[in-house]
């Protein structure tokens, strides 16, 4: 409401600024006016009076300027005369009134209307981040507590409770770093030092790093008979390609598990991975002559599981790096002969967008695909 | 003096004054004025050794070399050909490689090209202009136009 | 509601500018009394709407209300308070209604403080400025509308560019601003005038106090802008010719020429035709540097091109102003009957020698600016032109210009004696030509052109002092009535000494730190030193440092002279983390005027780093010089007979008579 009175207020000044000269003018202005050329001129003389007083012009030239400025001023007052008479006629007037009163007014709200979002509040930050908590989506929840935890970065509990959020909300990275800060004020505690190894990990796309590995360890030595950490050393010890330390783990952890918890097929599958598979290193980026070889050994399953890992990765390395007309084709190709038609078709709607700029290359793929009975977009 | 010979002596000295600006200016627009080229237009056309010049492209990867006494050398390429550039002076901020730069210079005897400044802007969108449409021309880039402000 | 009322208040301040375009003006031409009496109110109600509209986008930045999409894509919430306020005029939008805020306060100044004009001409003239007013607030509301709003908006804003995060920033553009825009005021007197049929001795008087005031800001303006680019960029040049630069450059020069041409008109009634083009002209530049700064042909002509919006409204505002000025000049200007005659030698003679030097001097900073655009545009052509064109043309120009600077205020008006004015210079020149040898004799033939540039500077600055000295015939009244007489100099004849005496200390600035700067780059290891004009400066290692939203790598170097202590320096490369943006702070120490300047460069590993030195003399004179000619400029704004119509204050009078009579 009050905005709507504000508005008023600022339209009726605004008319009135027109509207009181208007109506004042007509009996005030009897005073004479226009002399204000005259007042120059009468200035300039007598400045030249006082430029002769002081010596600072010849006598001659002052005259000479004398007579110039005379006639100037003789002209100007002659010109004021004839021009006094003001015309004042009442149909200017009116047009005048009708234009402050109604057209203004009308003219500003309309244009307003057009432009302008009314009912939108503002909302200043400190305001939006101090609301009430209801009904208020999980970003500004996110956002209030690191403006929190921003003014108060010692604050432990704070950030382990916002840590697993950011694991929800897919932000692995700041996740990690929040239960970093909770450990390092709080003290280890083995959930938080298995879960930042676990963030740090997805932040890696999986591989579980040094850094990971060192908050697993540290939380078994906490609690040795804690499954999750245990599972994470174990993967890591399969992917330095540390086969008979990996098995060994795999075997300790699964001895006396719970048989219903879920990680235990994973666990079963690994560990029969490990058991078939003959010593090699392990090669997240693409498949080395071992890997191939293997592959011969591999039951029809676990070859298609091996070609799955590959063809994810060539992905996940193309989608994050781009790469060349062929490895996308390659990658279309690979997809059709998995059977994965939609991510076939997806992978060469962004082939064709990366290459979108080089014909030759954007040929090479619908050739690709065509051949593959696909079509492009 | 009569009337008319103030008013052509006033005409006169400003006609003095407008022809001398004006040869100014025709000779500073031909003997001035730097042409911008890319390493294409370098390696085809033979420009003659001593013409000032504009080269703009992108600094090549891994060709920054630094020498001491502020001495660098690199290598300006347009992703089709690329000329060698040999500049001592402080690099502007933004100078990375595989980014886009002007510099301007001569090129020597040898074919290097011998940079006496390398041009940088305020903003690290910034690609200086005429790098933006010789590569677009080339069909290296696309990518925003930099909003001025 | 703040937002929403800053809004509205841009939308009423538009309707209201239109009823100002009519009322007044008609008023003026049909001598209606009452429709005059109209403008002074709205033109201060003008500016109090659109400064409602700007302390609303201000308390939004102030608030980090990213509910606004003008803050939300220019500001951040963790951005230090001071970078929030200058970060309302950071970015196209907030900057152009700061520029609707300045041409508005410009009405409301002349609507205020324009007791001393006739009705006709105050109200024309308001008219005027409420076409340019409406013009500049229709564009902003039609494409450039800082009010627009976002529906569910983010948390965080996008930063500010680091380089804009700086207290050069808060105060540059407000600067230049209220001089390029300052002349609008201007431009609406001279329209108004043509319209009246009012172009006269007394006109120019009127127009004088505001061209001073919006020359007074432009000068500063550039002079700051100057000096940041000098400390800010790292490599210590302070004028780069760059079409930014000239865009306001250009302006200053038409302006100076305006100030120049407006004496003869004002005394002499002469050069009313000159003078008129020129007040038309001045603000014309003003508009074309803000088409080149906003529209984006300065990025690329092709960008321009696909994004024309906001371009092509400007070249429309820009095309009806000019054009329609100029279609009303040419077929007024026949009508405006000759002024005073005038010798070639006379004072009149020397400000016509200033105008056409000057204005030859603007024409090819003009060429030099536009023609590669042109013919990038026509033929794809890309060339560029540099320094080296400017300082062909704008270099020469400036030399029989400053030569002749100090002969025009010791002519006589109408008829001058070049013979007798030259006795009055004989002081000034001897010092020029000693201050010339002198200069020769310390660095020879190796610098050719340096003796005559310091010769040029001193004979600026010491002309214009005994000038003033000779005029008031100080030594042959003696010292005691001397100083009486003047103190009771007009404020005008002071602002010309002072004004020109400061051009000659920024000439001196500008011909010493050119040639007589030293240069060094090295790769330095932590404790090498280099020499460099007497002084040696020891790299004593870099470390790395924290701000509140940048890291720095910061080198620390010991000047010393002649082995004793002079002080420490800690250049350094800063990365803000936000944008993970680069920039360089300079080292500069600064002894008496001139200044020793460390930039660093790429770090090499093992500690050693690229070190650029500079030892630039005298180089802060050239932004002392700017500052003392604005207060040439404030002094002749002082002076009492520009405030014509309020009485004088009767004791001052009595003294200046008693001072004159003893």
């Amino acid at each position: 409401m009050i905005f709507w009175i504000l508005l008023a207020v600022m339209t009726g000044v605004a008319a009135l600024c027109v509207l009181v000269p208007l109506a004042r003018a007509g009996k005030a202005q009897a005073r004479a006016d226009g002399s204000a050329d005259e007042a120059v001129y009468r200035e300039q003389l007598s400045a030249i009076d006082s430029e002769l007083d002081r010596g600072l012009i010849e006598p001659e030239a002052a005259e000479a300027a004398r007579t110039e400025i005379a006639r100037r001023l003789l002209a100007a007052h002659d010109k004021n005369e004839q021009q006094h008479q003001t015309t004042a006629s009442g149909g200017r007037l009116k047009a005048a009134q009708v234009f402050a009163l109604a057209a203004l007014p009308l003219f500003a709200l309309g244009t307003y209307f057009a432009l302008g979002s009314p009912e939108e509040p503002d909302q200043p930050l400190i305001t939006r981040l101090s609301a009430p908590a209801e009904g208020q989506s999980v970003d500004v929840l996110l956002a209030r507590v690191e403006r929190h935890l921003s003014e108060n970065p010692e604050d432990g509990q704070g950030w382990s409770v916002i840590a697993p959020v950011y694991l929800s909300m897919g932000q692995p990275q700041a996740s990690a770093r929040a239960y970093a800060n909770a450990i390092r004020i709080l003290g280890p505690n083995p959930e938080w030092l298995t879960d930042m190894g676990e963030a740090l990990t997805m932040a890696n796309q999986g591989l579980v790093t040094e850094e990971a590995r060192k908050a697993f360890e540290q939380a078994v030595a906490l609690q040795p008979s804690a499954a999750k950490p245990r599972f994470f050393l174990a993967i890591a010890l399969g992917q330095d390609g540390n086969i008979e330390a990996a098995t060994k783990a795999w075997e300790d952890l699964l001895d006396g598990a719970d048989e219903t918890a879920a990680w235990v097929g994973v666990a079963r599958q690994q560990l029969a991975q490990l058991k078939g598979v003959p010593s090699h290193e392990s090669a997240p980026n693409g498949p080395s002559q071992a890997d191939i070889a293997a592959s011969q050994d591999l039951s029809a399953e676990d070859r298609q599981e091996m070609i799955r890992g590959m063809v994810n990765g060539l992905a996940g390395r193309l989608a994050s790096d781009g790469g060349s007309a062929d490895e996308w084709s390659r990658l279309i190709r690979a997809y059709m002969v998995l059977g994965e038609k939609q991510k076939a078709e997806e992978a060469l709607a962004a082939a064709e967008a990366a290459h979108s700029d080089k014909p030759a290359d954007l040929s090479l793929i619908k050739d690709t695909a065509s051949s593959l009975g696909l079509s492009g977009s | 003096m009569t009337r008319k010979q103030r008013r052509l002596t006033l005409i006169g000295s400003a006609g003095a004054v407008l022809a001398i600006a004006l040869g100014l200016i025709l000779f500073a627009l031909n003997d001035q004025i730097v042409f911008f080229q890319s390493p294409t237009d370098i390696t085809q056309n033979t420009m003659p050794a001593g013409q000032r010049i504009r080269l703009g492209g992108l600094v090549e990867e891994g060709s920054v070399e630094k020498s001491d006494n502020a001495q660098v050398n690199f290598r300006v390429t347009d992703m089709a050909n690329a000329v060698a550039v040999t500049y001592k002076g402080i690099l502007p901020d933004l100078f990375r490689e595989g980014q886009g730069v002007v510099t301007e210079g001569v090129i020597g005897p040898d074919g290097v090209f011998v940079a006496d400044s390398v041009l940088a802007k305020h903003d690290e969108n910034y690609m200086p202009k005429e790098v933006a449409e010789a590569l677009k021309d080339q069909g290296h880039w696309q990518g925003g136009e930099g909003e001025a402000n | 509601m703040i937002v929403e009322l800053g809004h509205y208040a841009l939308v009423l301040a538009f309707a209201l500018t239109l009823v100002q375009c009519v009322l007044p003006l008609w008023g003026a031409l049909s001598g209606d009394d009452r429709l005059m009496a109209v403008a002074p109110p709205v033109s201060v109600m003008l500016f109090v709407l659109v400064l409602i509209s700007f302390v609303a986008l201000t308390v939004a930045y102030l608030n980090s209300d990213f509910s606004v999409l003008n803050v939300l894509q220019n500001s951040h919430s963790a951005k230090p308070l001071i970078y929030k306020f200058t970060g309302v005029w950071g970015n196209h939008e907030g900057s152009m209604l700061l520029w609707v805020l300045i041409l508005v306060f410009f009405g409301a100044l002349v609507g205020f403080f324009g007791g001393n004009l006739p009705k006709d001409l105050k109200a024309a003239t308001l008219s005027v400025q409420a076409w340019v007013s409406a013009g500049f607030i229709l564009f902003l509301l039609a494409t450039s509308n800082p009010f627009e709003r976002v529906v569910n908006p983010p948390l965080e804003g996008a930063d500010l560019n680091p380089i804009l995060q700086d207290i050069g920033l808060a105060i540059h553009p407000p600067l230049l601003y209220v001089g390029y825009v300052g002349f609008s005021i201007t431009f609406s007197f001279a329209v108004a005038a043509l319209l009246l049929g009012r172009t006269d001795a007394a006109w120019a008087r009127w127009v004088r106090p505001w061209t001073l005031l919006a020359w007074c800001f432009l000068t500063l303006g550039i002079a700051m802008g100057s000096y940041w680019a000098y400390y800010e960029l790292g490599w210590g040049g302070w004028w780069f010719w760059d079409p930014v630069e000239n865009a306001s450059f250009m302006p200053w020069i038409a302006g100076t020429a305006l100030l120049h041409s407006a004496i003869v008109m004002e005394k002499r009634e002469a050069l009313k035709i000159w003078t008129v083009l020129l007040a038309i002209f001045t603000f014309s530049l003003s508009l074309l540097g803000t088409f080149l700064v906003r529209s984006g042909v300065l990025t690329s002509v092709h960008a321009f091109a696909t994004d024309p919006a906001r371009g092509v409204f400007i070249l429309v505002l820009l095309c009806i102003f000019i054009g329609g000025s100029l279609s009303l000049y040419a077929w007024r200007a026949p009508m405006l009957k000759q002024g005073g005659l005038f010798a070639p030698i006379s004072r009149e003679g020397g400000l016509v020698l200033n105008n056409l030097f000057l204005t030859a001097a603007c024409a090819a900073v003009f060429v030099g600016t536009l023609y590669p655009l042109a013919l990038d545009a026509i033929t794809g052509e890309k060339i560029s032109v540099g320094a080296p064109f400017f300082n062909l043309t704008f270099g020469p120009l400036m030399v029989p210009l400053l030569m002749a600077i100090p002969f025009g205020p010791v002519l006589s008006w109408k008829r001058g004696d070049l013979h007798a004015a030259s006795q009055r210079l004989y002081a000034a020149f001897g010092l020029a030509l000693l201050f010339a040898l002198v200069t020769f004799w310390l660095w020879g033939m190796e610098k050719v052109l340096a003796p005559m540039g310091v010769g040029l500077a001193v004979w600026v600055m010491a002309g214009a002092v005994s000038e003033i000295v000779t005029r008031v015939k100080f030594f042959e009244i003696g010292p005691k009535r001397g100083f009486a007489r003047l103190v009771g100099l007009p404020g005008s004849a002071w602002g010309t000494v002072v004004a020109h005496f400061g051009v000659g200390v920024t000439v001196l600035g500008i011909v010493t730190a050119s040639a007589f700067q030293e240069e060094r780059i090295e790769t330095m290891r932590p404790g090498d030193s280099v020499e460099l004009s007497g002084y040696e400066v020891t790299f004593d290692g870099a470390a790395p440092r924290r701000g509140p939203n940048y890291t720095e790598e910061v080198g620390h170097f010991t000047i010393r002279k002649a082995g004793a202590y002079v002080a420490d320096l800690d250049p350094s490369k800063r990365v803000y983390t936000a944008r993970q943006m680069p920039t360089t702070e300079a080292g500069i120490h600064t002894t008496g005027f001139s200044q020793l300047y460390l930039s660093l460069g790429e770090s090499r590993g093992d500690g050693a780093v690229d070190v650029r030195v500079y030892y630039k003399p005298l180089i802060t004179l050239i932004w002392i010089g700017c500052v003392i000619m604005s207060l040439g400029a404030v002094f002749s704004m002082a002076d009492r007979r520009l405030r014509v119509g309020a009485p004088k204050p009767a004791a001052r009078r009595k003294a200046v008579q008693t001072a004159a009579a003893e």
